[in-house]
């Protein structure tokens, strides 16, 4: 059977966290659960130890949802997971529908399956600003890795190790979730999305506010533009046997 | 605009200052390199600016010669000089401290890998 990781970013989540670990608990006994806590300045990592269903890394600064997915998928290379997962730690990913996006993933749909929004709350209503926003990249990422993928900033995403093998050298800093598309594209490994349901947010702050779309949407473009200019270092671990074993002092590759 | 001109814009006692300036600023590069303010490596960059300065102090021919040649006027070409230059050097240090931000995130996410670690091991479960 495949190890699965699920790895869930936190940053000041102690409203939440508590709530999500229950739910994997639940939902999800099989999959192992990494927290890694971005430098939160409240109890959340108190709080998932002291449930003691997740392993948990305290990075030692806030270093952004970037470096943070990187330093889970560092670790799920470290201990040779076959498959990640990212989730977040707000309650807006539905932690009951994670096998879907998992099982397609095990089953070798595609490198990643991606569980896209199609929020049923009507209480949702992001910004016109964010709508936007969301609605450009998610071409701009269309018309260069193609595929049809409509949701390309979802965070909700399953993936192989050849895969998190990649993002664990190279991975955007802020908002990575478009330009982690681009990257696997270099890469010649293929996304495909499945409609989830998703939750309004339990607690905390959203990361994305809407004064950060013109610097968000400015950011990434330029991003996804220079990353088909750079040139590809690794291939990707396509291999099935264990042999990620001490890639802990790997060396990254500098973005 | 004749070379007479040009060339009495550049006065002896402007000439001295330009090259005394020039001697001041690599006294004051060695002697925070001495006192390891500065990295070598990154004084050689100063010492050579320095050290154009200087040149330009003993040969300012070269000022008035590329005035000419540009068509430009004195003011104009030391101010095109010291802009690109300074501009130049700012670049150079977005290269460096792009570098060392990512080094430091590496280094940051490695610490947190290996307090895990540490953690399991400490808590002696088989996890690691």
């Amino acid at each position: 059977m495949a190890r699965v990781l699920v790895i869930i970013p936190a940053y000041n989540e102690s409203e939440s966290i508590a709530d999500v670990l229950d739910a994997l608990k639940r939902h999800a006994p099989d999959y192992d659960v990494l927290v890694v806590n971005d430098g939160s300045t409240d109890n959340t990592s108190a709080i998932v130890k002291r449930m003691g269903s997740a392993d948990i890394i305290d990075l030692p600064f806030n270093m952004g949802i970037g470096s943070t997915m990187q330093t889970g998928y560092k670790y799920a290379v470290a201990q040779g997971y076959d498959i990640a997962v990212q989730c977040d730690a707000d309650g807006q990913h539905p932690v009951e529908q994670l096998s879907r996006i998992v099982d397609g993933v095990v089953a070798k749909k595609a490198d990643m399956i991606i569980g896209s929004r199609y929020v049923s709350d009507t209480a949702y209503t992001p910004s016109i600003f964010r709508r936007v926003g969301k609605s450009l990249l998610s071409r701009l990422v269309d018309s260069v890795v193609g595929g049809g993928i409509t949701d390309t900033t979802s965070g909700f995403r399953a993936m192989n190790r050849a895969v998190f093998g990649t993002f664990a050298r190279t991975y955007p800093d802020d908002y990575p979730e478009a330009e982690a598309l681009v990257i696997m594209h270099r890469h010649g490994l293929k996304a495909v999305e499945v409609p989830v349901d998703m939750q309004p947010r339990q607690g905390g702050q959203s990361s994305i506010g809407p004064r950060r779309a013109a610097y968000y949407i400015v950011k990434v473009s330029m991003a996804i533009f220079i990353r088909m200019l750079k040139r590809i270092t690794h291939a990707p671990d396509r291999g099935e046997s264990d042999t990620a074993g001490s890639d802990l002092v790997e060396k990254t590759e500098s973005r | 605009m004749d070379d007479t001109l040009l060339q009495i814009s550049i006065q002896p006692g402007h000439r001295i200052a330009i090259a005394i300036l020039s001697l001041l600023l690599v006294g004051l590069v060695l002697e925070l390199v001495r006192r390891d303010y500065l990295k070598e490596k990154y004084a050689l960059l100063w010492v050579a600016t320095s050290l154009t300065g200087l040149f330009i102090g003993i040969f300012p021919g070269i000022l008035t010669w590329l005035t000419h040649t540009l068509k430009f006027q004195l003011l104009t070409t030391l101010y095109a000089l010291s802009f690109l230059y300074t501009l130049g050097i700012i670049l150079a240090f977005s290269v460096i401290i792009s570098r060392l931000v990512e080094r430091n995130r590496v280094l940051a996410q490695e610490v947190a890998l290996l307090g895990n670690r540490v953690r399991h091991l400490e808590e002696g479960d088989d996890h690691v």
